[in-house]
């Protein structure tokens, strides 16, 4: 229970004063002579039972309602279920908001989301409490928002509902810099949020960094929770993958693989899956009976006219979260398959050129072997991937290579003849290592990644890939196939997005990745098919800082369907124009698939802050912060009624003694 | 009567003169020594008739009715009732407990009121008046006499009681009970702070032996209230120990023994046939004594 005017707490000792009364009455003893002593003496040896139970029952009614007074004064607050938790009146109020697409769930049909009903509940509260300053964080980047009152926040742009997953580590480490440099005095912490594991990243090392540091802060910090983690009823979910546009003969069609997709095992569903190209609109149903059902390449017939360039989006009917029931995608003609070789060793090279050559379907694939000294004139803005088989890049090549690294480019470095001390996103080749036997890569991974098993479920050879000798490997790597001993075979650079190691080369003194051919023509297409998702003039977006980092680069970013305007671009869902491109934006895949945090990680996460956790639930109109000392004040009026009614003589006792001090008249 | 000595505070002579007017009667036949106002088991010389008895010789022939003879040619002698004086042994208890008083007037002052006036009256219509002082014993006893100077020592045994001791009035009373011999009211002035049971076996000695018992149970209206505000040290006035309580928690406790101690001695009282009178000292003992004296009236005629 919180307080208003806690400092009247300091009065408590007072509930005290009727034993203290009692007591010193009881010191205050007269002396009486007395005559009827048998009586006394018979009363004592009487059941003391009901009386000392009354007794006692007054004196406890008492303290309580001198209690319920003091607390009535000092203005308490309830919160929640009436939580036990400290506090009075904090000096500020940041209010972090989990704006992710899984608040926008409802618990009932047409009902308040839980984002609106979080921000109803959190601008009500914090007027009930009357913080000195409130402030609103919903983006790390801005930081906090200071608003004018509490009602604000209901009303404010930044705080309505986007497409792109929350952050809370993030969040919570940008409320922390904003305490540090500027509130003062006492701060709660109000982080209103469905507990989604994809938002509150519980493994991230950041947490246990954000924990100390808000520990060491000098101000009382108070985290409180507003927990919506009650899943959303029924919630349907639908998202396409796979878009891409086919030419047969003088036809086009659109190819599109659609996924629908639910938490909870209910039961067998049929779902009108809606699509609109163009204006078009078509409609399939799909059967859901498990958690989730695939209508795997939809074949959607375009118009001969049709631009080869456009945008649509797939749609199913209303459901428990509304943000969830779109999925936006952008099409063109696909790019040509075009990737760079850079090799050292013209044999490794010439395997990396005919692999890269060789197109999984009829696209013509170019690849460019490039000199050691012509990168700068190389197509660049054409290819989709670079293979690198040599010393890592310096000065001027770094800078081409992390250029394309920005743009989405993928790049496969391969071991150099001869290791240099150069770094390139914090990974280095160190000394060769050729064991007196030929090993074979120990264990790999075969879920994701370049090296992950085939649609069909079947593992690549690496095994039978015999590794002749092998380049040492430091840095920030995420091994993706392992050596014995846990030397890394292939490995991802954990600072940069599209950059894997090979710690061999395809050359046949080196290894057998060239003989055996699969698994290195399987690493090379993979590679080129993710660098193609960014050429193009389509592609697809996952909502987010990343996306709104390109819309600011784009100069141009032009809504061409879906999220209204707003100032946040890159965080909303929709298609949209940059430059040349169509960047079709959704929520990311996550905002899916996430389940709640259980509530012992969460308290774990905040161990030895002062934390709450308050439960609320979607659409619900009580306000979790409100006054009771009017609660308090009836507590009272009833322990002082109740008091009065036990300190009456019993009925049955009134009469006798009637009866008994008038005998005669009785008598008469 | 009072010329010689200073007025006694127990007696008022206003009070004594309004109870004159009700005679004070036993409520069973008396056997006294001389002409009263009140039955005898014995066939006398009074006006009142009682019966036709055969003659017999030696009979008085004074008595012989003759129209009888007349009439039946047999010889009838007519007998009347006995008049006779009674003895009032007045008994008045003089234990500790009888000096309580919260606020008005003292148990053993009121009994001093009681007896007072019982026994001028009973002086005045021609009684004979004892009165015994009772506490762990028989304190003082004056046998009855019918002499108004007799009463006047009545009066100085009043005077002079003072409250002491414990209470051990049933014993006295079998004592009372054996050495009356004669039939004699015997008044009771107590507050009967002993065992129902044990006054019960005292009384139906004092009934087998032929008295007429009446008692005044005198008690102090805050006996009977229990109204103590604070906690309360209570010191026995017959030399017990202390008992300390607080009102609160045992008020309806003490009102539940009084209440059960009242309904056992009403229920003794009633089997043993004592005119019992309860009194609270804060009534008008003129009022006390004219409701006694009243009630004793209506029964009279019984032999």
């Amino acid at each position: 229970m919180t307080f208003l005017q806690p400092w009247v707490l300091v009065a408590l000792p007072l509930v005290a004063l009727p034993l203290i009364i009692h007591l010193i009455n009881q010191r205050r003893f007269q002396t009486v002579r007395w005559a009827a002593m048998q009586f006394l003496l018979a009363a004592k040896a009487l059941s003391r039972g009901y009386s000392r139970l009354r007794h006692w029952l007054i004196m406890a009614l008492r303290m309580a309602a001198v209690a319920a007074v003091i607390l009535a004064v000092g203005r308490p607050l309830s919160r929640g279920w009436l939580a036990l938790a400290g506090g009075g009146r904090p000096d500020s109020a940041i209010v972090i908001l989990d704006r992710s697409p899984s608040m926008q769930a409802v618990a009932t049909a047409g009902g308040e989301s839980k984002l609106d009903t979080g921000r109803r509940q959190l601008a009500d509260s914090l007027a009930t409490l009357r913080a000195g300053r409130v402030l609103v964080l919903s983006d790390p980047a801005k930081g906090p928002e200071e608003v004018a009152s509490p009602a604000e926040i209901v009303e404010l742009v930044s705080a309505g509902p986007v497409a792109a997953a929350s952050d809370l580590p993030a969040l919570l480490q940008s409320g922390y810099d904003f305490i540090r440099e500027n509130a003062a005095g006492t701060t709660e912490l109000w982080i209103c949020s469905d507990q989604r594991a994809n938002d509150w990243k519980p493994d991230d090392g950041a947490w246990g960094g954000i924990r100390d540091a808000f520990a060491k802060l000098p101000q009382q910090v108070r985290v409180q929770l507003l927990s919506y983690a009650a899943p959303a009823p029924g919630n349907v979910a639908v998202r396409a993958s796979n878009v891409r546009l086919e030419t047969v003969g003088r036809d086009r069609r659109l190819v599109v693989t659609v996924a629908v997709s639910r938490q909870d095992d209910g039961g067998r569903l049929t779902l009108p899956v809606k699509f609109e190209i163009g204006g078009i609109s078509t409609a399939v149903d799909v059967e859901l009976t498990g958690r989730e059902a695939v209508l795997k390449n939809h074949v959607i017939p375009l118009e001969r006219s049709a631009a080869a360039r456009g945008w649509g989006r797939v749609s199913i009917p209303a459901d428990a979260n509304l943000a969830d029931n779109d999925f936006f995608f952008a099409y063109d003609a696909p790019p040509p398959r075009r990737s760079l070789v850079v090799a050292e060793d013209p044999a490794a090279g010439r395997v990396l050129e005919l692999v890269a050559a060789i197109a999984p379907d009829k696209a013509v694939a170019l690849v460019d072997l490039v000199p050691p000294g012509g990168l700068a004139a190389a197509a660049w803005d054409e290819a989709a991937a670079l293979f690198w088989q040599g010393p890592l890049p310096e000065g001027r090549d770094a800078e081409l290579v992390q250029a394309f690294l920005g743009r989405g480019g993928q790049v496969v470095f391969f071991a150099p003849d001869r290791p240099t001390t150069a770094e390139f996103v914090g990974c280095a080749w160190s000394e060769w290592t050729a064991p007196a036997k030929p090993a074979t890569a120990e264990s790999w991974r075969t879920d994701q990644d370049l090296l992950a098993n085939t649609l069909a479920g079947s593992a690549l050879p690496l095994g039978d890939v015999e590794i002749r000798r092998s380049c040492g490997l430091s840095g920030d790597l995420v091994p993706l196939a392992s050596l014995p001993g846990g030397a890394p075979l292939v490995a991802r650079a954990s600072r940069a997005e599209g950059v894997t190691f090979v710690a061999t080369t395809p050359a046949p003194r080196d290894s057998s990745l060239a003989a055996e051919g699969v698994v290195l023509y399987a690493l090379v297409q993979r590679a080129i098919d993710r660098g193609l998702t960014v050429l193009g003039g389509a592609r697809q977006a996952d909502a987010g800082t990343a996306t709104a980092e390109n819309a600011r680069a784009c100069g141009t970013w032009t809504r061409q369907g879906g999220a209204a305007a707003s100032t946040e671009a890159g965080f909303h869902a929709g298609v949209f124009a940059c430059g040349d491109r169509l960047v079709a934006v959704n929520r990311p895949v996550a905002e899916d698939t996430a389940l709640p945090v259980a509530d012992e990680r969460i308290d774990a996460l905040f161990r030895g802050l002062s934390f709450q956790r308050i439960t609320g639930t979607a659409g619900d109109t009580d306000s979790i912060v409100q006054e009771i000392w009017r609660a308090f004040l009836i507590a009272m009026l009833l322990a002082l009624v109740a008091e009065g009614l036990l300190s009456l003589p019993r009925p049955a006792a009134a009469d006798r003694a009637a009866k008994t001090s008038r005998p005669l008249e009785a008598a008469a | 009567m009072f010329t010689d000595r200073q007025p006694r505070s127990f007696l008022d002579p206003a009070v004594l003169a309004r109870l004159a007017a009700v005679p004070l009667l036993a409520r069973r036949p008396m056997v006294g020594t001389v002409s009263g106002r009140h039955a005898s088991p014995h066939r006398g010389s009074s006006v009142e008739f009682a019966e036709y008895r055969k003659y017999v010789p030696g009979d008085d022939l004074r008595r012989l009715d003759w129209r009888a003879f007349g009439r039946s040619d047999r010889h009838y002698v007519k007998e009347y009732e006995a008049d006779t004086n009674l003895r009032l042994c007045l008994v008045l208890d003089t234990s500790g407990s009888m000096e309580f008083t919260s606020g008005g007037v003292t148990k053993i002052e009121y009994a001093r009121r009681i007896c007072g006036a019982l026994g001028y009256l009973a002086s005045q219509q021609g009684d004979a008046v004892g009165i015994t002082c009772v506490a762990g014993g028989i304190v003082r006893t004056l046998p009855p006499r019918r002499s108004p100077a007799h009463l006047r020592l009545v009066f100085d045994v009043l005077e002079e009681a003072k409250p002491a001791g414990p209470t051990r009035l049933p014993e006295v009373l079998h004592e009372i009970a054996e050495t009356t011999r004669q039939r004699a009211v015997v008044a009771i002035v107590s507050d009967l702070f002993c065992e129902p049971e044990t006054l019960a076996t005292a009384f139906s000695h004092l009934r087998f032996r032929r008295h007429d018992v009446a008692a005044f149970h005198l008690l102090d209206p805050q006996e009977l209230a229990f109204q103590f505000q604070r906690p309360t040290r209570f010191l026995d006035m017959e030399g017990g120990g202390a008992i300390f309580a607080d009102p609160i928690d045992i008020t309806d406790r003490y009102h539940r023994a009084m209440e059960a101690y009242l309904a056992n001695l009403r229920r003794v009282v009633l089997e043993s046939a004592v005119d019992y009178h309860r009194v609270v000292t804060d009534q008008p003992y003129e009022q006390v004594l004219a409701r006694f004296l009243v009630g004793r009236a209506a029964g009279r005629g019984l032999r």
